[in-house]
């Protein structure tokens, strides 16, 4: 907050004019998110279609319904992996590759190269990106195959996204393969703002690029990693469109996660209520994550 | 960053290793997008014959196919929804930055806490309630209906990152114009916008990547082939062509060919506006 006039308590007068500039912006978070979030929850409560007059109460029984649907674990538990690997691929790995751009390894052309090529994924639709490794990833007919035929790998050939056991993780692959680009810029960003002299006397005194990495990189990019860290898991909580459009939480309900078992229920099967009890699950382990971070910013 | 001075043939494998290892990362990101394109130029025969080649035969009928199929009307339903949600989510934003900073007004704390909590809700919890407002007030599958969630759910990190920036402007050069006696309204339009250009055009460019590739509100909000956005047709047209993949996937190339050009034409101002608010 800014302190300039802070100091004095505002009069009604100047509190309206303020209000006034604030209130456009203010008014369409409620109408569009906060107030609908909210109506959300009371739906949960009940147990109707779309087109139904009367709703029944049924109190807490979907969210009972919820709890013993076998699909709502396997939903859950995606989502979880897919928070593990996303924050191994784009706060791990992104934060190495970003620390070796930034080194001077790579003459400053080619360096410039790498970062470009490595971000380009994360400027296409993730609809685009879905459909394109749809393709790439069809048996036989498709580029992953064909390259595992050429490379004598035969045997690993498979329906990636057509059997259950791998299709949660292909999609996950095609995810990391688009963002991790993306973040490693953000770290490159955040590396550069770390004052050079710190490597420089690191430097003098002999360590290594990674010793360099542990105790000047990390701790002068701790901020962005939080962050980062926290953007990726509600990234991870929020998913719906790339599994849509890759699987739609198919086959068998497999790659499920809770957007694709909410939109689902709500707009396929017509169980309003039941899909504002995922959509509530979500609202509340989404606040859990926000409450964190805002704990975790304050300790600092 | 140091190499090992003392292992000279250490430091040489690294490098090597380091080498191979970005080399292989670049390719495989860029390369799919090469394979989208040539491919695109194919016959579904000779996709399947040569997947890695150059066409033998460049089909370039397979865009004008693409491009009539409705790619056209797609990317132009796009433009508007785009165009439309930016400027109104950059004008809002802005005016509630600037008085979060430069007003002095009561609760400021707590509508700042607001309007920035938004940032933590996915679409997925506001999207039934919403969809029953569209259907209830008519907005349902109009531009409108995809306009007015963007705006809502753009505001916070919008509001964020310009709020930080104007922090950074001397409040001198607002009390000096007091002194001259111009209103609020006059210091905003003529102080502070102008020294904003930079952070807007960064929040302008990421506000406009984010609808671009919207997709929760594009799939529930709106059905007509006249207001869906491109994320939604290419879905629609990649049910319909299932089985003709050249035209697909001159289709698909057709849908980010803005993008991509854009993004080529200026990577730096690019990378740069879209990693801005990395660090405070």
């Amino acid at each position: 907050m800014t302190d300039r006039s802070d100091h004095s308590r505002a009069t009604w007068r100047q509190s309206l004019q303020g209000w006034l500039w604030v209130a456009p912006a203010l008014l369409f978070l409620v109408i569009f998110v906060y107030g609908p979030a909210l109506t959300n929850i009371r739906f949960s409560l009940f147990s109707f279609s779309a087109m139904s007059l009367d709703w029944d109460f049924v109190g807490l029984n979907n969210y009972l319904r919820l709890w013993s649907d076998p699909k709502f674990t396997t939903a859950l538990t995606n989502n979880a992996v897919y928070a593990v690997i996303s924050v191994t691929c784009q706060v791990g790995i992104a934060l190495v590759l970003a620390a070796v751009l930034e080194a001077r390894i790579f003459p400053d052309f080619s360096a410039n190269l790498f970062r470009t090529a490595l971000f380009l994924p994360s400027i296409l639709p993730v609809v685009v990106v879905g459909l394109v490794w749809q393709l790439l990833l069809t048996p036989t007919t498709g580029l992953i195959d064909q390259i595992l035929w050429e490379t004598g790998l035969a045997s690993w050939s498979r329906a990636w996204l057509g059997e259950p056991d791998t299709a949660i993780f292909a999609v996950i692959f095609v995810s990391q393969w688009q963002w991790t680009g993306y973040i490693m810029a953000l770290f490159m960003v955040a590396i550069r703002a770390v004052p050079r002299d710190l490597y420089e006397a690191m430097e003098i005194d002999g360590a290594s690029g990674v010793q360099q990495f542990w105790h000047i990189t990390v701790p002068g990019v701790r901020e962005t990693i939080l962050i980062v860290t926290i953007i990726t898991i509600l990234g991870s909580l929020k998913v719906f469109d790339i599994v849509w459009v890759m699987t739609a939480g198919g086959p068998n309900h497999s790659s499920e996660v809770l957007g694709t078992m909410m939109y689902r229920a709500a707009f396929r099967d017509d169980m309003i209520g039941y899909s504002s009890t995922i959509a509530t699950v979500i609202f509340f382990i989404a606040l859990t994550i926000g409450l964190v971070q805002i704990k975790l910013q304050k300790d600092r | 960053m140091a190499t090992a001075r003392s292992f000279p043939a250490l430091a040489v494998l690294n490098r090597v290793i380091l080498w191979a290892v970005f080399l292989t990362l670049a390719v495989i990101c860029v390369y799919p997008m090469i394979w989208l394109f040539l491919n695109a130029f194919k016959t579904t025969n000779d996709m399947f014959a040569a997947t890695w080649g150059l066409p033998k035969i460049w089909h370039w009928e397979n865009f004008s196919t693409a491009w009539n199929y409705g790619i056209s009307r797609y990317l132009l339903n796009s433009l508007v929804v785009t165009t439309a949600t930016v400027v109104v989510e950059l004008s809002l934003a802005t005016m509630a930055a600037y008085a979060l900073v430069v007003l002095n007004f009561r609760a400021k704390a707590a509508i700042y806490t607001l309007i920035l909590g938004g940032a933590i809700l996915p679409p997925e919890v506001s999207l039934i309630p919403l969809f029953r407002v569209m259907a209830e007030t008519g907005l349902y599958n109009t531009y409108f209906a995809l306009i007015l969630p963007n705006v809502a759910f753009g505001l916070p990190f919008t509001t964020f990152l310009i709020r930080a920036y104007m922090t950074g402007i001397p409040g001198e050069l607002r009390e000096a114009a007091l002194m001259d006696g111009a209103g609020e309204a006059r210091i905003f339009r003529e102080v502070y916008l102008p020294l904003c250009r930079p952070i807007l055009a960064s929040a302008g460019l990421i506000s406009a990547m984010r609808v671009w590739n919207e997709f929760i509100f594009a799939l529930t909000f709106v059905e007509s082939e006249s207001v869906k956005t491109v994320t939604i047709g290419v879905m629609s047209f990649a049910v319909a062509l299932r089985a003709d993949w050249g035209v697909l996937m001159a289709g698909l190339a057709l849908s980010i060919l803005p993008i991509l050009a854009t993004f080529l034409v200026m990577q730096r101002q690019f990378v740069g506006g879209l990693t801005s608010g990395a660090v405070k």
